[in-house]
């Protein structure tokens, strides 16, 4: 039950608020996500470590299909959920200062996406799934192409066909498994994500399958070579709405992979595995070095968000128990991290205007706190000891080497460049002269330092006692360790 | 079977009661009408009879058909808003044309006999001619007119010609004589069964304007008046599919083989024609005509696949299809309203093109959203109708193994997402010069209701489930 | 009684089309070749009651005769339905009264619309 009220509570409320326009709309919103991180924390904290799915909710859909309305919350979705429920009110929050036209619509499509996004990481339907796996992409694209940038139209349309139409061969291999059930008297066939796994499909049936998903949540990540709408909608998408993007929708890919196509694909995994790694790892090396280049502060962590997805895909196709023990620690690390940059990224834009280094400089000297929590969230994404990029990434790493010693090698580069990058743009940020515009820079206003906190808490926290997360995860991914194993050997 | 009778005697009505001085009473009466009919239909729930010596069924299905096509017609007449700001009209005439194309209709969702369908199609058929060129002055309705007259008369020839040579061929004209002939496919059949099949064939999918039998839909959905068009677009549309799965269905499964690649092959033409050609049209009513040859394509996977699933899968997306065509409609026609009174200008056509819709949403929500509901919808986005019913269509070709098709048909469906946003794209993101539209009662209730129905058949599916 | 017809039984009807068809194209031939021709201006002009020609032959025609002639060939048909009813009365009774009741009365109100609609004014 606890799952329907988390998907639920934001899509009504979100309701309630396309009928408010006034200036307290963003309090009510504000409001309403705390109740929803409330749940999650709840849902956290009552979580009982093992590989079940717990809190769930399960009613007849379209009976006559056997498709069901079946969600509920395990060990794999429970950390996704949580940092959809953490960061939602931090992202609401962080548009305290900034006044966006018809606010009522502007926070009533930001619940619908954490619905949506809630209901993604908990489906246990393969088409409820797929069904919030696109929902979530229609209050995105209207954040991004409403209160978006100059170029924002051309730029969200490409992104929005991009993504549908990879999410439309994820439905074909859908349908196709769903037809692969065996069909039970009553209904015709079953469509939940656990009869998928009991499937034996021959070799080059899940050589189609896994492509078709695989093409679906390669755009969603983005993994090279479908990686070119992701740059451009980063920066030209309103700044919330990137936080959104960067912070927990890309995790739906990633979540999609976990979730789908190691489960069900084992062999196609082991044609098409290497494939898809060498592509992670292509978009780690390239990513990092495109993102060396870049003078816009948001376009670098763009780049440097697409990167690190790159590592936490190889490390799921690395099929080790640490890969995916990482790959799911990331998720959470990078969604606190990269949410904190682009907030960053935000506050320096909203006080000079402008996103370029070049104009930059200086910063630290009128504002310490700032600097402090920059340095921090931006120690994080370099994955220094200590913080939580640290944990992930370590684990991540240590999947793909084990997996094979040169893609492990390629793969941590992207420690020693995000080191560079990041660097940089602090050093370049935040140190040298003042320019004119950051003359007079004013230091975080009580709301913008509401959001650091808790992200700094969270980046300290998962990165000295990351027990606490993967404790959690451990029974959920050691189970799904058995079952790649398992059938993996019994199609041998 | 009551609402055939019904109809007729109430489109005799309708035309006295165009003698009144008064043109108000012709909408509530129409409206009314077809309440009355769908209620009659309901009678025979969950009972199969025969009538007319055997010559028309009611069966769950039939009813089902005639009720999404008098739901269509309610919500299309209830938008006409009784032609008030037309003086030339002649209201009593359409609605009673309306009713009496209905009639047809039903004959053709639920006809036992050849005969019973080739007179469906013919009421059918003329009284949209007649609708086509009702607009008398404009030259380009008159073009529709005689264009859609002749090519529907030649299709009907041909469908004809085909009806007698299954007769010659099968010796009945009832579709269960035909149905026992094809049964013995395996000793061979004769060759003229199967021309006939043909072109009994050809003239249906003429009707649904399947490519490559398309040709005729854009200039006749485009010169048509737009509240006709929206009626063309989705009665014709699910009573001929109707027809399609019931022929099919009853008599041709046994030779499943010979046309089931044929229809494979017509989907994928439509498919490709429809949606390719809806990318370059500039005009939204043509881009709607294309779009409508693309959901003939989509409608004739189930036909291609003829599964256990085909059945629901084209009530649903009938349904579906039909609720979001007719709000899209809706909308264009108070757009071009209001554009024709603001601008006056010499070219009527400028009025209709996706510039037309720049800004809409800011002033116009309701609008904005009905819309944008139809547009998401007839691009099979989740969260509306249209996403399940392309889904159902896309299980029915699973099951039948029609990969390669499936394929095409996913392919189609992301070409589709690009024209049908560019409408969402204009409502919302552009700018453009708009003051408040006035939106009559009955038009606001109409979109209203095909809002909720769109997104509750998005979200709940299963509501359906009874119905087939 | 034979019932089954093969295309040779309808060679006598062939026959006797031939024969009708025959008979006229000798006719209008042999009068052509034997009669005599003498020809001159007036003789070659159309004849028009002795008054010069004049304008064209195709002048538009008010679109009330047709629609009059059509109307007429519309209730003309409907009322052929009475013969096969009249012929077998007996045998329909009371409910084929009924039904042909029902008949003429959408007949005649289709006939009082007409008229209504002015249709049939002629000015």
């Amino acid at each position: 039950m606890l799952t329907l009220a988390l998907i639920l509570f934001p899509a009504l409320t979100a309701c309630l608020l396309l009928l408010t326009n006034s200036g307290t709309t963003r309090q009510l919103a504000f409001g309403a996500a705390l109740i929803e991180t409330a749940l999650a924390i709840y849902a956290f904290s009552t979580f009982t470590p093992n590989a079940t799915s717990q809190f769930g909710f399960d009613y007849p859909w379209i009976p006559s299909l056997g498709i069901r309305l079946s969600a509920g919350i395990d060990g794999i979705s429970l950390l996704l959920t949580l940092l959809t429920g953490i960061l939602v009110p931090l992202i609401v929050l962080s548009t305290f200062n900034r006044a966006y036209e018809r606010p009522g619509t502007f926070y009533a499509l930001m619940l619908f996406m954490q619905s949506a996004l809630m209901g993604v990481f908990t489906a246990r339907d393969g088409f409820l799934f797929y069904f919030f796996f696109e929902a979530a992409l229609i209050p995105i694209y209207f954040l991004a192409a409403m209160w978006g940038g100059a170029n924002r139209i051309p730029v969200t349309f490409k992104f929005f066909i991009y993504t549908i139409f990879g999410s439309l061969f994820m439905l074909l291999a859908l349908v196709y498994l769903y037809y692969q059930t065996p069909a039970t008297t009553g209904s015709a066939h079953s469509s939940a994500i656990v009869d998928f796994y009991k499937l034996k499909l021959s070799a080059s049936a899940q050589g189609w399958v896994f492509w078709a998903f695989f093409i679906a949540f390669a755009i969603k990540m983005p993994v090279f070579p479908f990686h070119t709408w992701q740059p451009d909608t980063y920066v030209e998408s309103p700044t919330p709405a990137t936080m959104l993007l960067a912070g927990i929708m890309l995790k739906m890919g990633i979540y999609g992979l976990i979730r789908f196509i190691l489960p069900v694909t084992p062999i196609g995994i082991e044609t098409w595995g290497q494939t898809a790694i060498i592509l992670s790892v292509i978009g780690i090396v390239y990513g990092s070095i495109i993102a060396i280049r870049q003078r816009d502060m948001k376009r670098l962590i763009a780049y440097s968000s697409f990167s690190h997805v790159g590592l936490m895909a190889a490390g799921v196709f690395s099929q080790t128990e640490t890969g995916l023990q990482g790959a799911l620690i990331q998720m959470l690390a990078h969604g606190v991290n990269v949410v904190g940059l682009f907030f960053v990224a935000d506050v320096i834009y909203s006080r000079t205007d402008t996103r370029q280094l070049d104009q930059l400089g200086g910063i630290t000297r009128t504002t310490p706190k700032l600097t402090v929590y920059f340095m921090i969230i931006m120690l994080g994404s370099v994955a220094l000891p200590l913080t939580n990029g640290f944990i992930g990434e370590f684990l991540l790493l240590h999947g793909v080497y084990s997996y094979n010693h040169y893609l492990g090698l390629a793969a941590g580069f992207t420690i020693i460049f995000g080191a560079v990058y990041l660097l940089r743009m602090f050093q370049k940020a935040m140190f040298g002269p003042t320019t004119a515009r950051t003359e007079s820079f004013a230091d975080l206003t009580l709301s913008e330092s509401w959001v650091f906190v808790p992200l700094v808490v969270l980046v300290f926290w998962m990165g000295v006692y990351p027990q606490t997360f993967m404790k959690m995860t451990e029974p959920a991914v050691a189970n799904l360790m058995k079952y790649i194993g398992t059938t993996a050997i019994s199609m041998k | 079977m009551f609402p055939i009778v019904l109809l007729s005697v109430f489109a005799v009505v309708l035309l006295f009661l165009g003698f009144l001085k008064s043109r108000s009473v012709l909408l509530p009466a129409t409206l009314l009408f077809l309440v009355a009919a769908l209620v009659a239909n309901f009678l025979d729930w969950n009972k199969t009879y025969l009538y007319f010596n055997s010559m028309l069924r009611t069966d769950n299905l039939s009813m089902v058909f005639t009720a999404i096509v008098l739901l269509s017609s309610f919500l299309v007449v209830a938008l006409s808003g009784s032609f008030e700001d037309d003086e030339a009209a002649q209201p009593a005439e359409y609605y009673a044309i309306i009713l009496f194309s209905l009639v047809g209709a039903i004959m053709m969702i639920g006809y036992e006999n050849l005969v019973m369908l080739f007179v469906g199609v013919e009421i059918l058929s003329v009284a949209m001619y007649i609708l086509t060129g009702s607009d008398k002055r404009n030259l380009r309705s008159n073009e529709a007119a005689l264009k859609y007259f002749l090519m529907g008369a030649f299709a009907t020839g041909i469908m004809l010609f085909g009806m007698a040579l299954l007769y010659g061929a099968s010796g009945s004209f009832t579709l269960a004589g035909i149905a026992s002939y094809a049964s013995h496919a395996q000793q061979g059949l004769s060759l003229i069964f199967y021309v006939g099949l043909l072109m009994l064939l050809v003239g249906l999918l003429f009707k649904v304007s399947a490519a490559p039998f398309h040709f005729w839909t854009p200039d006749v959905y485009d010169g048509a008046p737009t509240i006709f068009t929206a009626y063309m677009s989705t009665v014709v549309k699910t009573a001929g599919f109707a027809a399609l799965l019931h022929l099919l269905a009853a008599s041709f499964t046994y030779v499943y083989s010979f046309w089931g690649i044929i229809l494979a092959v017509v989907t994928a033409i439509t498919l490709i024609a429809g949606n390719v050609t809806a990318v370059y049209q500039n005009s939204f009513k043509r881009m709607m005509a294309y779009s409508s040859i693309s959901h003939a394509g989509y409608l004739l996977i189930g036909l291609a696949a003829l599964s256990a699933q085909s059945r629901q899968a084209i009530v649903f997306y009938s349904l579906a299809y039909s609720i979001a065509t007719i709000s899209a409609f809706g909308v264009l026609m108070l757009v071009t309203r209001q554009r024709g009174m603001q601008t006056l200008s010499s070219n009527p056509l400028s009025n209709e093109s996706f510039d037309a819709f720049n800004g809409l949403a800011k002033q116009n929500p309701l609008l904005g959203l009905a819309m944008a509901t139809s547009m998401l919808s007839l691009a099979g986005i989740p969260l509306t109708a249209g996403f399940w019913g392309k889904f159902y269509m896309f299980s029915t070709a699973v099951e039948r193994g029609q990969i390669w098709l499936l394929v095409v048909a996913v392919l189609m469906s992301a070409v589709g997402i690009y024209y049908y946003f560019r409408v969402i794209i204009a409502m919302y993101f552009r700018d453009g010069a708009t003051e408040p539209i006035r939106i009559s009662p009955v038009f606001r209730y109409v979109l209203v209701a095909a809002i909720i129905l769109t997104i509750g058949l998005g979200v709940a599916p299963g509501l359906l489930q009874g119905l087939f | 009684m034979n019932t089954t017809y093969v295309p040779a039984d309808y060679l006598p009807i062939l026959i006797q089309m031939g024969l009708a068809l025959g008979f006229i194209v000798t006719t209008m031939l042999v009068t052509h070749a034997i009669g005599p021709k003498r020809h001159s201006v007036k003789k070659d002009d159309p004849f028009e009651c002795g008054i010069p020609v004049q304008g064209d032959a195709r002048t538009p025609i008010s679109i009330k005769y047709f629609l009059i002639a059509i109307l007429f060939v519309l209730f003309d048909v409907e009322v052929i339905f009475l013969y096969p009813w009249a012929v077998n009365f007996k045998g329909l009774g009371m409910t084929g009264f009924i039904e042909m009741v029902l008949f003429m009365g959408l007949l005649l109100a289709g006939f009082f619309y007409i008229i209504r609609k002015g249709v049939l004014k002629w000015e």
